[in-house]
């Protein structure tokens, strides 16, 4: 009796336990495989590692066995518990995933809903013209230049050239204001001009300019005519400015502006502060040239008044006309804009509905 | 100036007709072509008739029943017009003529009598817009020819706008000569064949104003008015001008012509034979042909008799001395008047005419003794009578050719093309311009300038002739580039702070520079504010514009307004300009003060917002919160914000901002009443800031290394009374702490009764060590006993 139960001690010391935690180790990756969640997991990792799990039982009688088979069997429950806990670990990452998408399908919102509205505000595009009309000048190394819109008869008129018995002056043209000693005539600016005749009393050649800004007629307001309006003037003054000069740049600047196709002609013209004068015409970049309703079926758009500079202004400003020379070019902003974007009446610019400043940025 | 093809070719046998080519020359001549007309013929089969009889219907009163000969004996025609009688000459269309696209003229029966055609108005013919009576033509034209032999059909007329310097381009002649130059060949001028003549002038010309330079006349005796002949008056439709008379036609004629408009009086209304060239006197008046009587000034030059005005001076004649259906003897004035003073007539009386047109270009004044030739020649030729010997020419000044001195290389220095002198020569040479070797060396031209051409007058006159007729299509093309271009500053940083603007929220917008006083009586303003300071604009278009600007507020709170009248819920809206002040004596030639602000308007609500709600309502806040963004982002360091009361604002929602400088302006809410008065509702937030405190150049940045220790940060809240700013408090304990305060910021307020709560949150760090307890609490002390101290404000929990 004492005998069978010191066989049958040995036998589950020795070979039993082996089979055991073989059968284990089998048995473990179903066990830990069917838990379908974080909960379900931990039960059977306390079933298989918990403090009455086989292994922790063998783990136990390690000591009752023949020291001889202990480093065997004692390798065999840290290979066996290794195994259940990677096998457990992997479960638990692959549970752990799957809980976290479930919670992302709960969390989802529709995206398309602006539940957050950051409202910022527009340029408007006039200012995106000028801007846009003076970056082309800068870039061929032209300065910006500004000048008060109330101004003298002087600078509007006598130092370009426009006596005073020209009929741009009549008050039927232009708005005077009360201000100041009568003489001065003093009046709206009627074009951005008197800005060249300030910026060259004010600076020695060479002069490459362009000027932006406001300026006034005695209009009354129509599709296209403002008593407030924009234009862009600029002005090319050094010892060696020719007309050819003047035309290298409207080109460059047709072609900036409009499209790299365009061509440019220039009509002889007449305006009092340059000689010679001209129209500058641009190839329609609606229809390149066929006729179409933008330019009238004529195949060209009216761009811009220029010329050279006319000795009278020179001496107007204390330069010297037998030494240097220069064009100067002047264009509506409005008109630049309502060509390009085909806007079809000025007060557009001027009343400020969201619906149209929301068009251009 | 409407040139008829068919009229010009009188002076020019061109080598093309082609309407487009033509219209691309007349360009490159400087000469802009606004409408090109082709006209053709708007009927067929119709035919010269002569009028026998003309009787009563015998069953229509409103119609006549005439007997007309149309080349193959009398024939019945019906006719409901009542301006001519039998003798007339007259357009038939005979059974079978087409009038327009398809209407069929057939013979009819007209209640019980048969009518064999139609006799023709203008308009039935496509001829113009009369309409009232049927053509009268001129007598002989012979019976039975086609109708569209005699009036030039088919035709183009180009309509073109002759610039303002260039009276030689003003008519048919000019415009040949400048074709002619162009296509280099000849062109012809008229020279009139007067013929016997009868008898001598007797006639006294005074010229006592010297803005008349020459007063030619001529005269007619015997003639008889009638209509003219009807090549002549479709010729003058064509170009624009109505056909009246044979000799008022002729005188128009003789105009578009030669380019001289020329007068023609009654000669037997000019009293004593005595003509006074005179200025009128103040408070003579002066019926003219219009029917209008005319005030008149000493500005006004007048033609006169010894007794009475006879017409203002090259601008409109007079009704009393004009040429009548009864009249016999015709005075013909061909004169040259000074452009200046008829350009301020024609205008001061509102009468701008062909004439008026060419004076103030400035007419040739070697041109009148050929037009009064021209003239005398057509009345003698279509009114009868016979011309009388001799011309009247005063001509105090004889003008002669201005000669100039060209250098052949100024043609160089400012064309960039290179000319010979002998191209340079023969380009002006096909404008008549006399060139011959002279000048200073052997590079100079002189160029004798032909009279008719006042508009050149310097070398740099002769250079823009010789590039039009090389052709401004032939230049070279070259871009010069600057070396010292680019954006300043200032300019930078303007694009700078719109982005910015753009950036809380505000829409950029452009709004009128003229203001009206409604517009600052709306905003409240005291007589003493600034913005009262206006300029006065003397001539406005409307009341509204009459006064320049003086705050850009009212014109944004009107786009503000126009936006929630169109639907809008927010208006957020900002701009830069000029605004105007006047002021007392300023020195002679200074333009008045005229600075940039920035100003911004909302309404609604702002910022951010959820599907709720549409962002936060708009308040003073949000303004502030503009400020904040300029100053963080255009980096314009300290600032103060002083609760304020200023005009037209919320008095208790206002705040002036105060740079290093001084106030550079005001953010704050309109007063409900100022709302109320721009008609708008809730509440309005504007602000005005000067545009150069903002923009100017901050100069270099520069560089201040950050602490590597770590910062301590304890929090205070005071009780202190409702008026006192929150700013007070966190200015006095910024000062207070010393060099360690890193930032004190107000994280709370909220009232309490008579009282409120103020709650400041103190950042303390050093540059160069790790703080200490002591270091904190003795911050803590100094800005706690210095706050206390200052604005009687009580530590709360202490």
């Amino acid at each position: 009796m004492q005998l069978e139960i010191e066989a049958q001690r040995a036998a589950a010391n020795l070979s039993l336990p082996m089979d055991e935690l073989e059968q284990v180790a089998t048995s473990a990756p179903s066990l830990i495989g069917a838990a379908q969640s974080l909960e379900e997991l931990k039960a059977a990792e306390t079933e298989l590692l918990g403090k009455n799990s086989v292994i922790a039982q063998k783990r136990r009688g390690l000591g009752g066995l023949d020291p001889a088979d202990r480093p065997t069997v004692g390798a065999k429950i840290n290979e066996v518990f290794a195994a259940i806990q990677a096998t457990l670990n992997d479960r638990k990452r692959q549970l752990e995933i799957i809980e976290e998408n479930v919670l992302l399908v709960g969390d989802r919102v529709d995206v398309t809903v602006p539940h957050v509205r950051s409202r910022l505000g527009t340029q408007h595009i006039l200012t995106t013209v000028m801007d846009e009309v003076s970056d082309i000048f800068v870039s061929l190394g032209y300065q910006v230049a500004t000048g008060p819109e109330v101004e003298t008869a002087w600078y509007n008129f006598d130092a370009l050239n426009t006596p005073s018995s020209h009929p741009a002056r009549a008050e039927s043209d232009t708005l005077y204001v009360d201000f100041g000693d009568p003489a001065d005539e003093m009046l709206l600016r009627t074009q951005t001009s008197p800005v060249q005749a300030r910026y060259m009393q004010q600076h020695e050649p060479p002069v490459h300019v362009v000027v932006p800004g406001r300026v006034f007629r005695s209009d009354s307001l129509d599709a296209t005519h403002s008593p407030v309006f924009h234009q862009v003037e600029g002005l090319v003054v050094d010892t060696d400015i020719t007309f050819a000069d003047l035309k290298g740049t409207l080109e460059y600047f047709a072609r900036t502006f409009f499209g790299a196709d365009r061509v440019i002609k220039l009509i002889p013209h007449f305006f009092p502060f340059t000689e010679p004068s001209a129209e500058m015409h641009v190839s329609c970049f609606v229809c390149d040239g066929s006729g179409c309703r933008v330019c009238s079926n004529s195949g060209w758009i009216e761009l811009m008044g220029c010329g050279m500079v006319d000795p009278n202004v020179f001496e107007a400003v204390g330069y010297d006309p037998s030494k240097v020379s220069g064009f100067a070019f002047g264009m509506g902003v409005e008109r630049l804009a309502m060509v390009r974007h085909g806007i079809t009446h000025i007060k557009h610019f001027f009343e400020n509905d969201l619906r149209v400043l929301g068009q251009f940025v | 100036m409407k040139v008829s093809l068919n009229w010009l070719s009188d002076y020019i046998d061109l080598p093309t007709s082609d309407p487009t080519e033509l219209s691309d020359i007349f360009a490159n001549l400087g000469h802009e072509v606004e409408g090109v007309e082709i006209l053709e013929p708007q009927f067929r089969d119709v035919v010269i008739g002569k009028v026998l009889t003309v009787q009563p219907h015998p069953n229509a009163d409103k119609v006549r029943l005439c007997s007309v000969d149309t080349g193959d004996g009398p024939t019945d025609i019906i006719c409901g017009a009542w301006n001519f009688e039998a003798g007339a000459t007259v357009p038939v269309a005979v059974p079978g003529a087409i009038l327009g696209e398809d209407f069929l003229i057939t013979q009819r029966d007209i209640r019980g009598v048969t009518s064999n055609g139609m006799i023709c108005s203008a308009k039935e013919l496509g001829l113009g817009e009369e309409a009232d009576g049927i053509m009268v033509l001129a007598e002989d034209l012979p019976i039975g020819t086609p109708f569209v032999d005699h009036i030039e059909l088919p035709d183009v007329v180009f309509d073109l706008a002759i610039t303002p310097n260039r009276p030689d381009a003003m008519s048919m002649v000019g415009l040949a000569r400048e074709l002619a130059a162009h296509f280099e060949i000849t062109y012809r001028v008229p020279s009139p064949v007067l013929g016997d003549t009868t008898g001598e002038m007797d006639l006294r010309v005074d010229i006592e104003d010297d803005r008349c330079r020459r007063f030619v006349a001529r005269e007619v005796r015997g003639v008889e008015v009638r209509p003219a002949p009807t090549w002549m008056s479709q010729r003058l439709v064509k170009a624009g001008v109505r056909s009246i008379s044979n000799i008022v036609d002729v005188s128009n004629y003789v105009m578009l012509e030669l380019g001289q408009p020329t007068h023609a009086f009654d000669r037997d209304k000019v009293a004593d034979g005595h003509i006074v060239v005179r200025a009128a006197t103040e408070g003579e008046t002066l019926v003219t042909l219009d029917g209008t009587e005319r005030q008149l000034t000493p500005e006004d030059l007048l033609v006169a008799d010894i007794e009475q005005a006879s017409s203002l001076a090259g601008t409109m004649g007079g009704l009393e001395s004009e040429v009548s259906d009864s009249t016999t003897n015709v005075l013909i004035e061909c004169a040259s008047w000074d452009p200046p003073t008829v350009m301020r007539m024609s205008r001061r009386h509102g009468l701008r005419s062909e004439a008026s047109a060419r004076f103030e270009r400035g007419v040739d004044p070697n041109l009148p003794p050929l037009a009064a030739d021209r003239m005398a020649e057509m009345i003698a030729a279509h009114a009868g009578g016979s011309i009388v010997g001799g011309m009247v020419d005063n001509y105090p000044e004889p003008v002669e050719p201005q000669v100039l001195s060209l250098a052949i290389s100024e043609v160089h220095r400012i064309l960039g093309i290179h000319l010979s002198r002998a191209e340079v020569a023969g380009l002006l040479a096909r404008l008549n311009f006399a060139v011959s070797p002279g000048g200073r060396g052997d590079d100079d031209i002189e160029v004798a300038v032909p009279t008719n051409r006042p508009d050149v007058t310097r070398p740099i006159d002769l250079i823009e002739e010789v590039a039009r007729l090389h052709g401004f299509d032939n230049f070279p093309s070259r871009v010069p580039t600057g070396g010292n271009g680019g954006l300043s500053a200032e300019q930078l940083r303007l694009r700078t702070l719109r982005w910015v603007a753009r950036g809380a929220g505000f829409s950029e917008a452009h709004t009128s520079t003229f203001s009206g006083h409604a517009d600052l009586a709306m905003l409240a303003l005291p007589a003493d504010d600034y913005r009262s300071r206006t300029i006065e604009v003397k001539n406005p278009l409307r009341d509204e514009e009459s006064i320049m600007r003086t705050t850009l507020i009212p014109g944004l709170l009107g786009s503000a307004r126009f936006n929630i009248a169109h639907g809008a819920d927010s208006v957020a809206l900002f701009e830069t300009g000029k605004v105007f002040f006047n002021q007392e004596s300023p020195e002679l030639g200074t333009v008045p003060d005229q600075p940039d602000v920035f100003s911004f308007v909302a309404v609604g609500s702002m910022g951010p917002g959820d599907v709720a709600e549409g962002g936060r309502p708009v308040d003073v806040f949000a303004g502030m919160a503009l400020w904040r963004s300029i100053v963080d982002q255009m980096g314009l360091g300290s600032y103060e914000i002083q609760q304020a009361e200023i005009p037209g604002l919320h008095p208790g929602r206002g705040a002036l901002i105060v740079l290093e400088g001084g106030p550079i302006g005001h953010i704050g809410e309109l007063h409900p009443a100022v709302a109320r008065a721009f008609d708008l509702d809730g509440r309005v937030l504007v602000g005005e800031l000067d545009l150069n405190p903002l923009v100017a150049d901050p100069g270099i940045w520069s560089f201040a290394e950050p602490s590597v220790f770590p910062s301590s940060e304890f929090d205070l809240s005071f009780d202190v009374a409702t008026t006192t700013p929150a700013a007070a408090l966190a200015a006095e304990a910024s000062k207070a702490g010393g060099e360690l305060v890193e930032s004190v910021e107000v994280f709370d307020e909220f009232l309490r009764g008579d009282s409120k709560a103020v709650g400041l949150r103190v950042r303390i760090r050093a540059s160069d060590r790790t703080l200490t307890a002591d270091d904190v609490a003795d911050v803590r002390t100094k800005v706690t006993g210095a706050v206390t101290a200052s604005t009687g404000a009580n530590l709360r929990g202490a």
